[in-house]
């Protein structure tokens, strides 16, 4: 029988699925076409009904039985109809992870910028159906921002990168039933701007055959050339055969369902069933069918008869499905700083306050979750303790998830200090950085006695990061930057030396007067005078200046040190010395830090 | 014990058991700062001009106190009327000395913010009540007082011709006293910030900002522990 002809009803359903950009279901529509198609050559079919049953739930047919009208031979009659579904018989996954090199729960979704990003896009489809799920194709745009493409894993089909289309072909493969397939595609992402970045459109298609969303279970009755007859014949007096002959006149498969014939009784009276049959037999082009009867009767007996056929068919059916999924909009974190001094110069060889000002902008379009400085301060700086370090975000004072270290942890101001403040957790406590949203550094730091031939260069770092962490957004000044200006202030220290006789001969007060002209204060002043050797020192005023005593080049050489002497500060030595011969002059020395 | 009493601007009364000096009584917008007939025995002025000198002929009369200063004080009060027996002329590094009272004048400089023209101020190092007081007075320089052993330091912190908020900070830091009192602030940030630097850079100093009014005992318990105590 199989090369005989069969009505075909057709079911096509196709399912076209919207995600967004983090690959759930945003939309999708479901239609289907039914169609009965008429497959001979020569025969019509006429009356057609389409009998739905209470399979058309799912859709929008109102009817379980739809009329079709006639067929002819090698055409086809349509209805088209909408069906609800919730998600496609396929499901696709994208997983854009900007950083691969770090491992984390949950995959990273920003560009960081001026950096090579390690990007792993991992695609995965499953088949969320019974039935097998072929003709994949899906394609994926690589934005330009991506360069060395490599397709890491494929577990079925091929994928390929074609450079000139800037496309991942992914293909010829099948998924069974609830299984899934994956691809994973690495590259280097690398932006030029902040601006957010699309992650490339994928558009997966496919086919389900043999599966349908609606769960239609047509059927189909018809009429066509179908030829049914009764002939009596007389086999002895009065006694006739009757024979219910039906026989397929057109060229496709007909199945005979019900026939029955009745008898009229001669003398009148309620009509006999002589034939009730429901042989459910399906006839090949010209094949024929009969039943017959046995009656008495003097004249031809007189029969009606009753016959139900249709045409067979068969029932094909097919799901095409189409799933076009959003870019994923791919931000970027940028960091920008600045920084002030307070003032910006302090003079030199003092001891001077400096407000140290430092702000972090996020110049990025992504938010962000962490954020360090690293402050160098110089030598000759006495550095903050972490306490009096105080930290704004959006000008509100932060007290959420914070570090503050001082390396080395003291305020000794002979050594160079690094200075890390790093705030954690900002989506826990006063929510992430946005865009254009600036955190605030504000600590004090003292000078000590800055030196106007030494540069104090106080280069920073500033690092950035989103949740969950990535590569970091970084910027840093250059290594001698950000220096705190020195204003020369000159020194200027006046050493005036007089002899006077004393009250005894061969005794002489010598006078010195050491005054700080100069702008600034200096310190460890040392004075030196020379006495020659024929006289010995006797005594001072006043009397706490006692000098220190060393032997010196013809003579002893008297000295006193000074820790400080302030602008006009005024030392007056009287030295009294005593001895023989000539006094000679000489200069006092005066030399300082 | 040491009794600080701020009368506002650069006006301090020290009171000891023994005595008691009042420190620039001086006159500022026209308005004194210490009542004619507070109860003194030693007024100082440290240099010659009104927010220094002030009322102080009018207090040494009601009181009869003596008064002491650098010669142009001396000079102005003594116009005003003072009586002349009651005039103590204060030499540069020679110390005035009464029972219970040692004052140690220091020849500075303070500075017409307008002019720029320079003046003597005199910085004064007191010890009274057991304690040492080094008072800067109207000074632009600190002179020898960084050198100075002190357990209070009191100093100007405006600018404008005497110390800025820096210098007074770098004095405590040198000097290391108990405590630390800014006066004579032209803007309420300026002892915020006196406060905050002491805090953070001189470790040993406790900054402290008094108000007008308010008193300040200080004294040594149990002999050598520092106790202070704010009215």
């Amino acid at each position: 029988m199989s090369e005989h002809k069969t009505v075909v009803i057709d079911i096509e359903e196709t399912e076209k699925a919207q995600l967004d950009e983090h690959s759930g279901l945003s939309e999708i529509e479901v239609s289907g076409v039914l169609s009965v198609k008429n497959v001979s050559e020569k025969s019509r079919i006429w009356n057609v009904r389409v009998l739905l049953g209470d399979t058309r739930d799912r859709t929008n047919i109102g009817e379980e039985t739809i009329p079709a009208g006639e067929v002819d031979a090698g055409g086809r009659w349509d209805t088209t109809y909408d069906v609800s579904a919730k998600a496609p018989i396929l499901t696709l996954t994208e997983v854009f992870d900007t950083c691969e090199e770090v491992k984390t729960e949950e995959p990273h979704w920003a560009y960081a910028f001026g950096k090579d990003n390690p990007v792993k896009m991992t695609i995965t489809l499953k088949n969320e159906t019974d039935g097998q799920i072929d003709n994949i194709v899906l394609n994926k745009t690589i934005p330009s921002e991506l360069t060395e493409i490599t397709i890491d894993e494929v577990t079925s089909g091929t994928a390929e990168f074609d450079e000139g289309t800037g496309v991942v072909v992914w293909k010829d493969f099948v998924i069974y039933p609830q299984e899934e397939s994956t691809v994973v595609i690495k590259a280097s992402g690398r932006v030029k701007d902040v601006d957010a970045k699309g992650a490339g459109e994928m558009v997966v298609t496919y086919r389900g055959e043999e599966q349908t969303r609606s769960v239609l279970a047509p059927d189909m009755t018809a009429l066509t050339e179908f030829l049914a007859g009764i002939e009596s014949a007389e086999t002895e007096p009065n006694s006739w055969e009757c024979t219910l002959e039906c026989s397929n006149e057109s060229d496709l498969v007909v199945r005979l369902d019900k026939a029955e014939v009745y008898l009229e009784p001669e003398d009148g009276g309620d009509k006999e069933k002589m034939i009730d049959e429901a042989p459910a037999v399906e006839l090949a082009p010209n094949d024929e069918w009969r039943s017959s009867f046995e009656v008495t009767s003097k004249s031809p007996p007189k029969c009606t008869q009753e016959i139900i056929y249709t045409p067979t068919n068969v029932v094909t059916k097919r799901v095409l499905g189409t799933i076009d999924k959003t870019p994923q909009l791919v931000p970027v974190y940028r960091i920008e700083y600045s920084k002030t001094f307070d003032p910006p110069k302090v003079a030199s060889f003092d001891k001077t306050p400096v407000e140290v000002t430092i702000e972090v902008t996020n110049a990025g379009s992504a938010k962000l979750n962490e954020v360090q400085v690293l402050d160098n301060l110089p030598d000759d700086i006495m550095p903050p303790t972490s306490e009096y370090v105080e930290v704004f975000v959006r000008g509100d004072k932060y007290d959420g998830e914070m570090e503050i270290a001082i390396d080395p942890d003291d305020q000794d101001p002979d050594s160079p200090h690094t200075l890390s403040v790093k705030l954690s957790n900002l989506k826990d406590s006063v929510g992430e950085l946005e865009p254009d949203e600036t955190m605030r550094i504000n600590y004090s730091i003292m000078t000590w006695k800055s030196r106007p031939e030494k540069e104090y260069p106080s280069p920073i770092r500033c690092l950035a990061n989103t949740y969950p962490p990535g590569l970091e957004a970084e910027i840093a000044s250059d290594e001698d930057g950000h220096k705190i200006g020195v204003v020369y202030k000159k020194r200027r220290i006046s050493a005036k030396k007089g002899i006077n006789k004393g009250s005894e001969t061969g005794e002489y007060i010598v006078q010195l007067v050491i005054e700080n002209k100069g702008e600034v204060t200096v310190e460890n002043v040392r004075v030196t005078d020379w006495i020659p050797e024929d006289f010995e020192f006797v005594s001072v005023e006043p009397e706490d200046l006692e000098p220190s005593q060393a032997a010196a080049d013809g003579g002893t050489n008297l000295g006193w040190i000074f820790e400080r002497m302030n602008p006009e500060d005024k030392k007056k030595i009287r030295v009294t010395v005593r001895g023989e011969g000539e006094y000679e002059r000489r200069e006092p020395e005066v030399i300082s830090d | 014990m040491l009794r600080v009493t701020y009368f506002g601007k650069t006006s301090f009364a020290l009171q000891s058991d023994e005595t008691s000096v009042l420190l620039n009584p001086g006159i500022w917008d026209g308005d004194t700062v210490v009542p004619d007939d507070y109860d003194i025995r030693v007024i100082v002025a440290t240099n010659d001009h009104d927010d220094a000198v002030g009322n102080a002929t009018t207090i040494a009369a009601n009181a009869k106190a003596w008064f002491l200063g650098n010669e142009l004080a001396v000079e102005k009060v003594k116009e005003q009327g003072a009586k002349p027996w009651l005039l103590h002329v204060l030499k540069n590094e020679a110390p005035y000395e009464i029972p219970g009272l040692k004052i140690t004048p220091f020849s500075l400089q303070r500075e017409d913010p307008e002019s720029g023209k320079k003046s003597e101020n005199l910085g004064l190092h007191i010890e009274i009540g057991k304690m040492k007081v080094s008072y800067i007075g109207d000074s632009m320089v600190r002179g020898p007082f960084g050198a100075l052993e002190a357990n209070i330091v009191i100093a100007p912190v405006g600018g404008d011709g005497v110390f800025p908020v820096k210098d007074a900070v770098s004095l405590c830091i040198d000097v290391g006293p108990q405590i630390g009192i800014p006066m004579r602030w032209t803007d309420d940030d300026q002892p915020k910030k006196f406060c905050k630097y002491i805090d953070q850079f001189a470790r040993n100093t406790m900054p402290l900002v008094m108000k007008e009014g308010q008193v300040l005992e200080v004294q040594w318990a149990a002999g050598n522990e520092f106790k202070h105590e704010l009215s």
